[in-house]
């Protein structure tokens, strides 16, 4: 019986094993901080376009190379770029050249009598036949001309201006075959590179972070006053795959040292070693490979998190140590027999415990759950299955396990005198001073830990090049694409004065690049009579004959804009259909002034289609919600164990349940006297707590008085917190708000236990 | 915009030029001015007309300043260009039409260009544009620029100059297909700007 179980696992184990041979030459590891959060079920559109715009940004590299003066700056930009292209399988330019508003050109020529700016509009409507005549002439006249038409296609002049307000949707102009722009106290170069590397893996060197640093060293060294600034997401999950290896070392490997550390000191043998090692190895395993399958990328930050299941998952190896020491080899399997059911119990408790992390509908929490459930279980079979047929020899019991034992007797217990009561009147205080101090905060902040230079670099980055808002938008709506369009201009009319107040710099719309059918059919009526009386103005002051061009009949339509390469500048907000409706979205530039956003949600008021998003609010709102929901279940969580308790232990209960209260509220009071606020991540510690802090309180009252119960519950503590205290390191506020939160709970917890345990001689019944 | 500065460019264009020997030859042979009056005729054959289109006037370089260019015949105006703005208007006060720097970001970067010439910084000329050219006799040279720039290029195929102690000629070759033959004549450095042509260039 016991050896087929140990047979079936071993097949598991290496079915397991193949499976994370392949996952790691093949890693498919998500660092995006947005697949970490639930999707929107009310408002999938909105999902649709975050990711859209996300999904657009994912391989570029922005730089901006920036000098003193313009030929230092080209100078610069020509070290940048012979650095960059050094490896043509790491990094290719992007297409920003002149070919493309070539391109451009070509697709819009036939329909140049329909593409008016609001300004010509007016003027046009407005302009006297004198007028128009006369400035036709005097464009005719002017020396030199750089027209983008013949003169009989672009009589007036107009077209130049329309393309003008086209390119002032960014700052970067061309110049000398480059981009240019001017900002800062410096001239600067534009250059876009996008990575040719799809996936990042753990352990990856940060290729691309590494020759961006090389080419700023260059141009800082090597131009004077030079300077690069970069951006872009291969930045960013570079950093954070980096920064989640070493996170994963410092955690996994820092905890599996002390887990082993402990069992040398207590059993003095290698087996007990190797054994546990291979039960936390296993554990891992199994966990990783569950993960990767049941979800379809794995994220960084489930890695890191999962780092500290070592030192929750060897409870179970050293429980069978602890009882196993000191007996003969022969009695092995009775005693795990004996075990069983208790290690049961306490893997289900954890397991539930972990598992109700995934209550949230939080992919990434979900995965976070599943892969310390699945670790837990596959530890616990390694231990259940294997160790009995593997751990053959002799294991005397050790001088320090006994003294260890023993010091049971000599920690401090609960009796009710003056010492005891002052302390407790004490502890009362720091409580309630530290709970009427408490903060709380719910940022989508806390889920990103990205190095600060990469942000100055982003924000300055966003600021020189006038770069719109992914986090802040209108999402227009309409049956279909032509109701959008007209719908996009609808919210125009309403922007159009806010940018004139300086609320902020501009927009980018669809409908700029593409008017809608009816606001084509208008220009063109529009200027086809202005023109028409400016060419027959020129004919008469010339004395010839000279004919307006014909243009297209039909209008240029959505299609054929998107077939074009010219469409590359609005590709990304136009979202084509999306279930029964089409979408498209309305980008702000120069958004600096956060409370400006609610005159921008009130803008969309009343205009039928539109509705204002703001990414950064709604992430916010959706982690206070369930930051509320997680500790609500607390709350029932722990009156739920009392109930539990007091059913097995009557009137002792309070024993067990009473540690991991005041554990909670000397975390919570102690975040509150340093200011640390609280937030859904550290209130889902708290339920983790829950779930492992009342086990020792159990364990304690099952086994009264015996010195190999404290052995357990004492090594067990110190390696589960010793993980968890690695993982408040981490640079991830989520996660070093946990490691935080169970590490000062456990301490608590760990601490007081024993103090409430029964007095010598006394049992539960 | 840049048509507005190619004049400019073109009329002191001469100070900056080619090929080394020609470069300095030329330079050599050209009067460093400041300022720069005359009469000038411009014939633009246009596509969709038949004829060549004459223009007659007069125009001002101020190399501080900037530039007017007020045409007589066929009909009466302005046009004006300063760093800040370009403007033109029609004689009969019936047409005009503005442009200001600040909303056309172009214009300062047409500005730079400017100084570069003005300072008869041959550099950057050359990388706008290839510089060909001869000496013609004792006194005379001609140049040939073609843009190597590919916005220029959008614009010109070719700008010839022809001229001695001042630019004489400028034939200007667009892309499209249209040319433009600008003659010169009556140079001369004086007299200073008159207090309209102040307040014109003070804009």
């Amino acid at each position: 019986m016991r050896n087929k179980a140990a047979i079936f696992w071993l097949l598991v184990v290496l079915a397991v094993g193949a499976h994370q041979v392949q996952f790691w030459r093949s890693a498919r590891l998500d660092t995006d901080v947005l697949a970490l959060l639930p999707e929107d079920e009310q408002a999938p559109e909105v999902d649709a376009a975050t990711r859209k715009l996300a999904d657009q940004a994912g391989r570029e590299l922005v730089l901006l190379v920036g000098a003193p003066d313009w030929e230092s700056a080209q100078r610069a930009a020509d070290l940048v770029t012979a650095e960059l292209s050094k490896d043509a399988s790491l990094l290719k330019p992007s297409v920003l050249d002149a070919s493309s508003l070539d391109a451009a050109l070509e697709l819009y020529r036939p329909y140049r009598d329909r593409l008016l700016t609001p300004a010509q509009r007016t003027w046009l409507s407005r302009a006297t036949a004198e007028e128009l005549g006369g400035t036709a002439l005097m464009k005719l006249y002017q020396p030199a001309g750089p027209r983008l038409t013949d003169w009989e296609a672009d009589p007036l002049g107009l077209w130049p201006d329309w393309w003008a307000a086209r390119a002032s949707e960014s700052t970067a102009r061309p110049r000398d075959g480059r981009l240019w722009l001017s900002g800062e106290g410096r001239e600067w170069v534009l250059l876009a590179w996008h990575s040719q590397v799809s996936a990042f893996a753990l352990g990856a060197d940060g290729n691309i972070t590494t020759v961006v640093d090389r080419a700023r060293a260059m141009v800082t060294s090597q131009v004077p006053g030079g300077r690069l600034v970069a951006a872009g997401v291969p930045l960013y999950a570079e950093a954070a795959a980096s920064q989640a290896s070493d996170e994963m070392s410092t955690i996994g490997i820092g905890s599996l040292v002390a887990v082993l550390l402990l069992v040398w000191l207590t059993f003095r043998s290698m087996r007990p070693i190797v054994l546990v090692g291979v039960s936390l190895g296993i554990g891992c395993a199994v966990a990783m490979s569950v993960t990767a399958l049941v979800f379809e990328r794995v994220h960084l930050l489930t890695l890191v998190f999962g780092s500290s299941l070592v030192g929750v998952a060897e409870d179970y190896g050293f429980h069978y140590f602890a009882a196993r020491q000191g007996k003969p080899p022969s009695e092995r399997g009775p005693l795990m027999r004996s075990l069983l059911p208790g290690m049961v119990m306490a893997l289900l408790t954890s397991v539930v415990a972990y598992l109700a992390l995934g209550v949230a509908p939080f992919p990434g929490l979900r995965q976070m759950a599943l892969f310390s459930a699945t670790g837990l279980v596959g530890a616990f079979l390694t231990v259940a299955c294997w160790f009995p047929t593997l751990d053959t020899g002799a294991l005397p019991e050790t001088a320090f396990a006994r003294r260890f034992a023993a010091s049971l007797a000599r920690w401090p217990r609960f009796t009710s005198n003056r010492v005891w009561w002052s302390g407790t009147a004490a502890l009362v205080l720091f409580i309630v001073g530290g709970l009427w101090r408490i903060q709380t905060r719910d940022d989508i902040r806390q889920l990103q830990g990205a190095p600060a230079h990469l942000i100055a670099d982003q924000r300055e980055l966003g600021r020189l090049l006038g770069l719109p808002s992914p986090a802040q938008f209108f999402l227009v709506g309409g049956q279909d694409e032509e109701q959008v369009l007209a719908r996009e201009a609808a919210l125009k009319a309403r922007l159009d004065p806010l940018v004139t107040a300086n609320v902020f710099a501009g927009y980018r719309a669809v409908s700029d690049w593409l008017p809608s059918a009816e606001q084509q059919r208008a220009d063109a009526k529009l200027s086809a009579s202005a023109e028409a009386q400016a060419v027959a103005a020129v004919a008469q002051a010339t004395g010839e004959a000279p004919t307006r061009a014909r243009f297209a009949d039909d209008v240029l339509t959505p299609e054929r804009l998107l077939a074009s390469p010219a469409s590359a500048a609005i590709r990304q907000q136009w979202l084509g259909r999306l279930g029964e409706k089409h979408f498209s979205i309305v980008m702000l530039r120069g958004l600096t002034d956060p409370s400006m956003l609610p005159r921008l949600a009130d803008t969309a008021e009343g205009l039928e289609g539109v509705r204002w998003v703001d990414k950064t609010q709604e992430i916010s709102k959706l982690l206070e919600r369930y930051r509320r929901l997680m500790g609500g279940l607390i709350l029932l969580g722990y009156f739920g164990v009392l109930l539990l308790l007091v059913a097995r232990f009557r009137r002792q209960a309070w024993r067990a349940w009473l540690p991991t209260v005041v554990g909670t509220l000397v975390t919570l009071a102690v975040f509150g006297w340093v200011g640390e606020p609280l937030q859904l991540f550290s209130v889902l510690g708290l339920m983790l707590l829950l779930g492992m802090g009342v086990d020792y309180g159990i364990f304690m009252l099952e086994h009264p008085g015996e010195g190999s119960a404290w052995l357990a519950v004492a090594l067990a503590g110190v390696s589960t917190l010793l993980s968890f205290g690695l993982l408040g390191l981490s640079a991830t506020p989520a996660l070093r708000s946990f490691g935080l939160t169970m590490l000062l709970g456990e301490v608590t917890i760990w601490l007081l236990t024993p103090c409430c345990r029964l007095p010598p001689g006394k049992d539960v019944s | 915009m840049k048509r507005a500065l190619l004049l400019g460019m073109l009329l002191v264009g001469s100070t900056a030029s080619a090929g080394d020997d020609v470069i300095s030859g030329v330079r050599a042979r050209l009067a460093d001015v400041p300022l720069l009056r005359g009469d000038f005729e411009q014939k633009k054959t246009v596509s969709g007309f038949k004829k060549p289109l004459v223009s007659r006037g007069a125009f001002l370089l101020s190399r501080e300043q900037g530039v007017l260019w007020d045409t007589r015949e066929p009909f009466a105006s302005t046009l004006t260009l300063t760093r800040k703005s370009l403007s033109a208007e029609q004689g009969t006060g019936a047409a005009a039409y503005h442009l200001d720097a600040s909303k056309e970001p172009g214009l300062a970067a047409v500005n730079e260009v400017m100084f570069a010439l003005l300072s008869g910084d041959v550099a950057a000329l050359s990388k706008r544009f290839r510089v060909e050219g001869e000496l013609v006799g004792t006194a005379g040279w001609k140049l040939t620029l073609t843009p190597t720039d590919a916005g220029l290029s959008r614009v010109f195929k070719s700008i010839h100059l022809e001229g001695d102690t001042y630019v004489r000629q400028v034939k200007l070759d667009e892309a499209r297909g249209d040319t433009s033959v600008i003659q010169f004549d009556k140079l001369s450095q004086t007299p200073p700007p008159s207090d309209t042509e102040a307040k014109r260039l003070a804009k």
